[in-house]
Formats: structure tokens, sequence, C-alpha cells
């Protein structure tokens, strides 16, 4: 950081927190949905499939974590957690109902 | 964040690295104090007496105590001593009494007596505080796991941001002030990368089930169906009140041994005894595999003593998941390798430590003019004493009180604890009164000899000091505290760093300014 | 055990040296790409007899944690002990060279 704490812009501080926020909660929100359609899509007897889901989930929301501070803007962020988010949450639900008629 | 993506990362490294760093000291340095935590325990409870290992005999003495003080409880729990636990454990359910209805007491594996040992927590403080922080449950158990995602967050982007990963792998330079912190962070965050991976990974898999339950409340609905699927356990059949005698827990175990010779028997749980329903589970001890086994689970009918069923065999990913499990707990390890895992341990406790110690290093480097540290630097600098060279002291503080309290004091379990808590708050302030560099070497000091000094209290209090300890091959009381003297003379060297003036600022300066130069060049 | 942990340290010990900055600063002279090529190799090699010994011995769950454990143990030491004692630690890898697979011999 070149410039001291004090001379930091509001509008850069206010990112920062944005992102944080889309990385602690759109991650994790992102990865939780990895592991339901995991858990319910995979080929497997339940419970394995159920335990692989809840293992790859971190790998998930590392990489959201990663993408939420690396993408160009705080915006970006949100989108790259929300969007796949919305995806994985449509196909868990579809394989849900499919499960649970 | 318009930089490119290796600065972003080194930015999101260094930032989430101080934030959660000097909780995550704390955790890493009790986590490592826990492999030991049985030869902690025996060092913190002199008068539970080894002997020589006889599970048939212990389990008998066992039963009997059950079958006269517990015979009430339709739940029933023993623990055979083992090579480095040497009490006979045994516990009940209770709803009246115990810690959250359960009651436990440890008897003398030769007498079957309950042993008269001071009341201690000994290294199960330890444990329990390094993944529940004192806190109530089970925001502590939240916290830790939160605490173990940004450190796996931190080995992955510090893997990003070092350039050099390859070229410098070899790579350590001392005496170079800032240069060297950064080899020294960087070539234990390297060389031992594959534990610190393991650790933080498998930390995140030890506690899945609750920070991440959206795919078993999915798939399940609810835990209790993923765990019986999980573990394999049926429905205990419920007390039929009709009484019938259990048959004796040795001739079970004798089933066991001719089912796998020479397995070790971790825990053996009864319920309803003295029914017709009886059952009695036998567990294999975590130290005879790396992953818990399922399979290494045998049910019988304790009425009739016939074996009922074993575990199922595991899948992979069952595999997978327990495996992790079974290496961050390291029950596994024989002694060499425990020693291993202790030591790596502590490398992981420094890579936090020295990446805290380096934050603040570069940024007073700017201020090496002025008379004070601006706020929120100092604010670092008291918390990266508090939480390094205080949670030493801390700890040396919860041995000590462990020595000194009355043996007969109610409560004195918890007064030791407290005494933890309250060293580390007087090392805060202390830290906050003193100046950066006289608070460090003060501290350490104070350790060195808090620390160097505990063999000879022990000596003093319980006759059970190395004089004692050795000639009678008792290692983990000796072990204790020959660690104990290693510790304070690293603390004493520390110390001594500290305590020397430091090179005179012009100079520090004029040198910083040189090799932040070259590390332009070379990046 | 042992064997495995000398094998593995002689290893990282060539795989430094096959590095032209610390060849230079450790023996002394200037390597040829030869040679540089060949500690390379030799050093990948005792690494992988030393994974592949530790696995035959103990199995795949404790040989494998037991090779990674050892090896790590292994690469510290030499790393941090080499701007303090060089010398011998170059003899320490000499020696395992010769001592690691004899050992492994016996043992086996």
């Amino acid at each position: 950081m070149k410039r001291s704490a004090a001379s930091l812009p509001l509008s850069y501080r206010l990112a920062v927190v944005s992102r944080s926020l889309a990385a602690l909660l759109g991650g994790y929100l992102l990865a939780s949905l990895v592991s339901v359609c995991l858990a319910l899509l995979l080929p497997l007897p339940q419970v394995d499939a159920t335990l692989t889901g809840l293992m790859l989930s971190f790998v998930f929301y590392l990489l959201a974590f990663i993408w939420c501070f690396a993408c160009r803007s705080a915006l970006r962020a949100w989108l790259g957690v929300l969007l796949p988010s919305l995806v994985l949450g449509l196909i868990g639900g579809f394989a849900h109902w499919m499960k649970n008629p | 964040m318009k930089e490119g993506f290796r600065q972003a990362m080194a930015w999101l490294h260094t930032w989430t690295g101080l934030i959660f760093g000097w909780l995550l000291f704390a955790i890493f340095l009790t986590g490592t104090l826990s492999y030991f935590k049985e030869e902690v325990s025996h060092w913190a409870q002199p008068e539970i007496r080894r002997h020589t290992l006889d599970p048939v005999t212990s389990l008998g003495l066992a039963q009997r105590y059950l079958e006269r003080n517990a015979a009430h409880s339709d739940s029933w729990m023993i623990r055979l001593p083992s090579e480095r636990d040497a009490a006979l454990n045994v516990g009940w359910r209770d709803p009246e009494g115990g810690r959250r209805g359960f009651v436990r007491k440890d008897l003398d594996a030769q007498s079957g007596q309950p042993v008269d040992a001071r009341d201690s927590r000994g290294g199960e403080f330890f444990y329990r505080f390094h993944f529940e922080l004192q806190m109530p449950y089970p925001w502590g158990r939240w916290l830790s796991t939160l605490c173990a995602f940004i450190m796996l967050l931190g080995l992955v982007t510090g893997i990003i941001t070092h350039k050099k990963i390859f070229k410098e792998f070899f790579t350590f330079r001392p005496g170079k002030g800032q240069r060297s912190w950064l080899d020294g962070h960087n070539a234990i965050g390297v060389l031992v990368l594959p534990f610190h991976l393991m650790i933080s990974y498998s930390s995140l898999v030890l506690f899945m089930y609750m920070v991440m339950p959206a795919s078993i409340m999915a798939s399940y609905g609810n835990t209790n169906g993923y765990f019986n699927d999980l573990f394999g356990r049926d429905e205990a059949p419920k007390a039929a009140h009709v009484a019938t005698p259990l048959v004796p827990l040795a001739s079970l175990h004798a089933k066991v041994q001719a089912l796998v010779p020479g397995a070790r028997v971790g825990l053996i749980q009864v319920q309803s005894a003295g029914d017709r329903n009886a059952r009695v589970i036998f567990t294999q001890s975590s130290a005879d595999n790396v992953p818990y086994k399922r399979s290494a689970n045998w049910t019988f009918d304790g009425a009739t003593g016939e074996l009922l069923k074993q575990g199922a065999p595991e899948s992979a990913a069952l595999m997978t998941s327990f495996s992790f499990a079974g290496l961050h707990m390291g029950n596994y390890a024989g002694p060499w390798l425990r020693w291993l895992y202790f030591a790596f341990g502590l490398a992981g406790t420094a890579v936090i430590g020295t990446g805290l110690v380096m934050w603040l290093g570069k940024r007073q480097l700017k201020h090496a003019r002025s008379e004070r540290l601006p706020g929120e630097l100092r604010l670092v600098e008291v918390l990266n004493i508090a939480s390094m060279s205080g949670l030493v002291l801390a700890v040396a503080g919860f041995f000590w009180a462990n020595r000194l309290l009355p043996v007969a004091l109610h409560g004195r379990a918890d007064w030791e604890v407290n005494t933890f808590f309250l060293v580390w708050l007087a090392s805060l302030l202390h830290a906050v009164l003193r100046p950066g560099r006289r608070a460090w070497g003060e501290q350490l000091a104070m350790g060195a000899l808090a620390f160097a000094l505990l063999p000879l209290l022990n000596a003093l209090s319980t006759g059970q000091g190395l004089n004692v300890s050795v000639p009678a091959g008792d290692w983990a009381m000796a072990g204790f505290d020959l660690t104990a003297l290693a510790c304070g003379l690293f603390l004493a060297w520390a110390a001594s760093k500290m305590l020397r003036p430091p090179k005179p600022v012009a100079k520090r300066a004029a040198k910083a300014a040189k090799v932040s130069a070259k590390m332009v060049e070379v990046q | 055990m042992l064997s495995i942990a000398l094998i593995g340290f002689a290893g990282f010990a060539a795989l430094c040296l096959a590095m032209e900055k610390h060849f230079n600063e450790l023996l002394k002279h200037k390597p040829r790409p030869a040679q540089l090529h060949a500690l390379r190799v030799g050093g990948w090699l005792l690494l992988i007899l030393s994974l592949v010994l530790s696995v035959h011995w103990r199995g795949w769950a404790h040989g494998l944690v037991e090779w990674a454990a050892l090896l790590m143990a292994g690469v510290t030491l030499w790393v941090f002990g080499l701007p303090y004692m060089p010398r011998a630690l170059l003899g320490l890898a000499a020696a395992s060279l010769v001592l690691g697979p004899l050992l492994a011999v016996v043992a086996g």
C-alpha cells in the first residue's frame, strides 16, 4: 500500500467491505449450494454423496473467496458468487424435488 | 485491487493474516500442546500411577465398579489404559450428576479403586481450548472453524504470492533483518506445507457437519439419519426389564482378540447392563489405524455374549473423511512420529508468528524516526506481544497453578484455568504499559524463568522430579520436565535478543532501504 | 524408518545441489550442466526410492504418512542448518547416501 491509511478514500474502503461480504457470505452460499448439488446428484450411496459434497464444499468456498478479491470490481465479486449460486440453487432445487415428489 | 492477481492475493494474505493471526497463533500453540495431552495430564495428575498394561484385568475391575456403582444407569462406557494414558476411565449416564448428565471416574488400573488425584483438566484443557476457545457451545467451534478456513486461505494465497517458491525452496538467509524473517516465514511454510495443508483442511472436515449442514439437510432432512448411515448405528433395543447378568466383558475382549489378533481396544460401551437386551460395543483403539474405522466396531449381546454385528466396511468417501480426521488427531502416531507432529505444529505456529512480526516490522520501519507509533500500529504491537509471549506465559501460569494450588481446594481445576486467563490478561496490560521491545524482552524473560523452573517446582512439590522420573523410566513425566527446560532455554535466547539494544535507527533505516531496494529489483 | 529418513535427506540434498546457486555456494566451484542434471535426476530417484520403501514396509496409510513426515523433517533440518553448518550437513548427506540404502538392505 503506497498511500497511508489516513488517505484511503471512502469508496475504496466500501469496496473492500463489499468484497469481504461477498466472499464471506456469498462464498458460503455458493459452497453450500455446491455441496447440496453434489449430495443430490452424485451417483453414490446417499451417505457417500453427502460426504463428498461436504468435503469438497470448502474448495469452492476458497475459490469464491479468491475470486472476490481477484476480480476487477466489487460488483463483479457479487455477480461471480451470486449468479453461479442461482444456477446451482435451481439445479439443486430441481434435484431435491425429483427425489421427494 | 486493480493491480495484478498476485498483488491482490498478497493483499488478501496480509490482511486476513493480521486479523486472524492472533487467534490462529493461540489455536496452533494449544493444538500443538494437545499432541501430548495425555503426557501433560500425567504430569498434571501425578497421583495416577502407571502399571503394566493388562486389559483383561482392567476390564474386570471396570465392570465390577460399574455394576456396583452405576447399576441404575442404562449407558456405561469404559476406556482402558494405554501406553500413554495410565488411567482406567469409566463413565455412565446420570441425568442428576456430572457434566452434562455424564459422570466420569478414573480408576487405578491395578486395584480398581477410584484414584484420588488432584482435580485438574491437564492436557484436556489445551485440547478443548484449541477448538472451543473457552466460548459457549457452539460458538467457539464456529469461530475456530472459521479460523481454520482463513488459515487455509492464508496458505493458498501465500503459495500464489510466493513467486519464487521453487527457486527459493532451499533458501534461508539469517542475519539480514526483514529479509531473514521473510525467508524464515516462507521456508517454514513451504517445507512443511503438506502438514499445514493437512491440518487446516482436516480441521474443516472435523466440523463440516456443523458448519456446512446444507447438504445433510437437503439429502437427509436431519442429522440423525446422516450419522446413523455414517457410523452404521442401529437403534439400541429398549430394556426388556428382565434382569439378566452381564457376561464377563473379558470374555468378549477375548473374542475381539480372536477376530483381530493384537488389536488394542479403545472404548467399550454397554447399554442396558444387567438386562436381557443388554448390548456391548467394542471399538478398536484409534492408536491402531490412521483413519477411524467403523468396521473396527463389534456389537455383542450383553446377556449371551454372542457377536451380533461388526461395523460395515468403509466406502472410499468414508475412508477419505475419516483419514482426514485421523491424520489431524494423530492418535495412531508412535513416539517419534508424535514428536514430529509436535515439531510441525510448532512450525505452523511459527508461520503465523513470523507473519505477525513481519506485518508490524515492515510498517514500523517507516516510523523509525518518530517518537511513537501511530495508534493502529501500536494496537497491533500490543496484540502481537500479548498473543504470543503473553500466551506462552499463560501456559506456564497454568502449570505453576497446577503445582501450587492446594490439592484439596474445591474447584481447583477451574482455578488452574482461571490462572491461565488471568496471566494472559496481565500480559496484555503489561504490553500496554511498557514500550514494545522491552515488553517483548520482559515477557520472554519471565516465560523463560517460568518454564525453566518448572522441573524444580515439580521436584519440590511432588517428589517426582527428574531425579526420580528418569531412573524410574517414567518418560512422560521426565519428558514434560525436559521439554519445559528446553522451552525455557529457547525463551531465554529470544529474550536476550529483545533485551539487547536495537541497532541505531539511522543504520537500520539505511539497511532497510537497501534491502527494500534489492527486493524491488529482485522481483 | 531411519533408512527412509536418510535416503530422503540425501535426495533433498542432491536436489538442492542441483541448483547452480547452491552448488556454487556449497561446493565452491562452478558446476557443469551435466553435473546439475545428474544431481537432479539422482535426487528425485532417491526421493522416489524412499517412498517406495516406506509403502512397501508400512503399507499405504502408515507408509505415506511416515514418509511425508520424515522428509519434511529432513528438508527443514537441511534448509535451516545450511547457513550455520554447511560442511556438517554436506557430510551428513554423503553419509546418508551410503548408510540409507545399506540400512534398508540390512533391515529389509
